[in-house]
């Protein structure tokens, strides 16, 4: 029987690796792509991509009962339970969000926020990934405090948006930490706040590009579209798209009521539990095959799944 | 290529105060400079004005043509103010515009038969922005043109407008809207005219990113054979480029490039970039931006710095 050729591309670019953690701890290399997600014959997928889970150093008010079942425990023990719990769930990496610092969850500052990062950082030995509450002027706060406190230990610290780029760039430069760089669904906004940041002088290497999380029936197919164009672009050799992607499936899979609400909704819609589940799984491989490097997640059994698709994905004789 | 001149407009702050406080020296002045410029026609943009606009258009269009003799393109949605003021054009006016809906047309068309007036018409129907130079087509062949005969209306008298999209999210659309241009000199005998915004383009870029972006884009345009363009004309360098490559002006290395690459968008060819333009001091800015409008490069608003 005639062997069968397989037509393949040969793509000039390459995503970059993006290290993160080290330094007498666990790291993990993302990036390094040469080719389209999981197409082995084409190019080299380097590192297999990593998952993140999500803790929070105050307990989450909002989140879905499902997960409250799983981690309502350690909600109560404590951040450092919380964090050795995400990593027995098999996470690569700890993302952890300073939520006390939010004026309406605590507000408080930059001494609280070091603690949190010192127990998780004294819990888990896994790389970790550090978000302020989501407001400009706090996030700088409470980031550039944990920046200095924990200089060389290759931390992601973000979101680093246009409005604040220039603090938190500033403070990861000076302490050898990763930025992660958001912009809203918008391919040119994603670009642009690349050049921006290495205008900076930052190294290309040591920034993600988180290009905003749009959940299954929630704008999904307008951030993997997104994704996909900056995929290319950077494999067509465009450096400034050329950076890891981070995605948030957990934060942004877990909002909506399909996976909040158990009463009232159409019996169709099955239970509670598994709906949830589902719809965080479906998020993140649509995101693992548009060209997620890191998915930050929540569910346990979200992540086994998602875990068991990237083996399968990255074993080159599937 | 004629140019139809933006300026008066009333998105601009000037222009809206002038307009409100019928201060028509300020416009005046304006439609002055755009003819001085090289503007062959100025478009006179009011807005909707639901309340005045029946009594604005015709002050706005007296007030204009006591000091410049081109003719004008009258822009708003308000027939009334519309109608209003193609009765006191002196030369045969331009109506801007309609798109392909039976609503706008079943207006506009008429109006245009009535008064001799040329017609802008929108390559844009009611199923949302067409996405390929195809999809324009059809909406000029299913909707326009038979709209136009319908109402009375000569191809001759028709601007086909192929909706030119900013490069700033709907990049992969520019290449789209020039390749329409050159579908719609084909579609009737004698062939409509053609035209579209220019400025459109570069919207939502910053100020000092415009015009280089519309300048290789007009280059382009003239390569695929657009007749008249509704433009910023108090912008020098953008009628220069006009100029140059009607004049096939190579006596500059700018001017040299410009001719090239309208030479090779009349061909029906992909213009390349050379390393040597990159690297040529006099002509890297143009070179990017090639690469920019052709979507090999995606846009960011730092372009220029890469």
């Amino acid at each position: 029987m005639p062997a069968i050729l397989v037509p393949t591309e040969k793509w000039a670019g390459k995503v970059r690796e993006v290290t993160l953690g080290g330094d007498s701890r666990k790291k993990v290399v993302v990036g390094g792509e040469t080719t389209l997600p999981f197409l082995h014959f084409d190019g080299v997928i380097p590192h297999a991509p990593a998952i993140a889970i999500d803790v929070e150093d105050v307990a989450p008010q909002n989140w879905s009962p499902v997960l409250g079942a799983v981690w309502g425990d350690v909600m109560r023990e404590g951040l450092a339970a919380w964090a050795r719990k995400a990593v027995e769930a098999g996470a690569d990496m700890v993302a952890l969000t300073l939520r006390s610092a939010d004026p309406d969850m605590g507000n408080t500052g930059p001494a609280e926020a070091v603690e949190a990062v010192k127990k998780v950082l004294a819990a888990v030995d896994v790389p970790l990934i550090v978000y302020g509450p989501g407001i400009a002027a706090k996030d700088n706060e409470v980031l550039v405090a944990v920046s200095d406190a924990f200089a060389g230990k290759r931390l992601a610290l973000g979101l680093c948006e246009d409005k604040n780029y220039r603090t938190i760039v500033a403070t990861c430069m000076a302490n050898g930490h990763i930025v992660i760089a958001n912009s809203p669904i918008d391919i040119n906004l994603a670009k642009q706040l690349n050049i921006l940041i290495t205008d900076m002088d930052m190294p290309g290497d040591r920034i993600l590009m988180d290009p905003t999380t749009g959940a299954l029936g929630y704008g999904l197919e307008y951030t993997y579209s997104v994704m996909e164009r900056l995929r290319v672009a950077a494999l067509l050799g465009d450096s400034m798209t050329a950076m890891p992607m981070i995605l948030n499936p957990g934060r942004e899979g877990w909002r909506f009521k399909e996976a909040k609400t158990r009463d009232g909704v159409p019996t169709q819609w099955g239970d509670l539990e598994g709906r949830g589940i589902a719809w965080e799984t479906t998020t993140a491989i649509a995101q693992l095959q548009a060209g997620a490097d890191i998915l930050v997640m929540r569910h346990p059994k979200a992540v086994g799944l998602v875990k068991r698709a990237i083996a399968s994905l990255m074993a080159t004789n599937y | 290529m004629i140019v139809i001149g933006e300026s008066i407009h009333v998105i601009s702050p000037r222009v809206k105060a002038a307009l409100e406080g019928r201060d028509s020296k300020t416009l005046q002045n304006l439609a002055v400079s755009q003819v001085e410029n090289g503007a062959d026609v100025l478009d006179l943009n009011i807005g909707p004005q639901r309340r005045e606009g029946h009594q604005i258009m015709p002050w706005l269009v007296d007030a204009i043509q006591d000091v410049v003799d081109v003719p004008l393109c009258l822009d708003t949605t308000n027939a009334a103010a519309m109608e209003a003021g193609l009765k006191r054009c002196k030369r045969p006016p331009i109506i801007n515009s309609t798109d392909a809906t039976e609503t706008r047309m079943s207006t506009m068309m008429p109006l245009a038969a009535r008064y001799n007036a040329s017609l802008i018409a929108l390559a844009l129907g009611s199923t949302g922005l067409p996405n390929t130079a195809e999809a324009r087509l059809e909406i000029v062949m299913a909707s326009i043109l038979p709209a136009a005969e319908q109402y009375g209306l000569s191809t001759e008298n028709l601007y086909l407008d192929p909706l030119v999209l900013t490069v700033n999210g709907m990049q992969d659309q520019v290449v789209q809207a020039i390749m329409a241009v050159d579908y719609f000199k084909q579609v009737a005998v004698p062939s409509p005219k053609t035209t579209c915004g220019i400025s459109n383009v570069s919207n939502s870029i910053p100020a000092e990113n415009r015009p280089l972006l519309n300048q290789v884009f007009i280059a382009m345009m003239l390569g695929a054979g657009l007749a008249s363009g509704i433009m910023n004309a108090l912008d020098k360098d953008l009628i220069w480029v006009i100029r140059t490559v009607e004049s096939r002006d190579t006596s500059t290395p700018r001017g040299r490039l410009y001719v090239a690459l309208a030479d090779a968008v009349a061909a029906g060819e992909e213009f390349q970039v050379e390393p040597s333009m990159l690297e040529n001091p006099e002509t890297w800015d143009i070179a990017k931006t090639i690469n920019i409008l052709y979507n090999r490069q995606i846009y960011a608003h730092s372009y220029l710095s890469l």
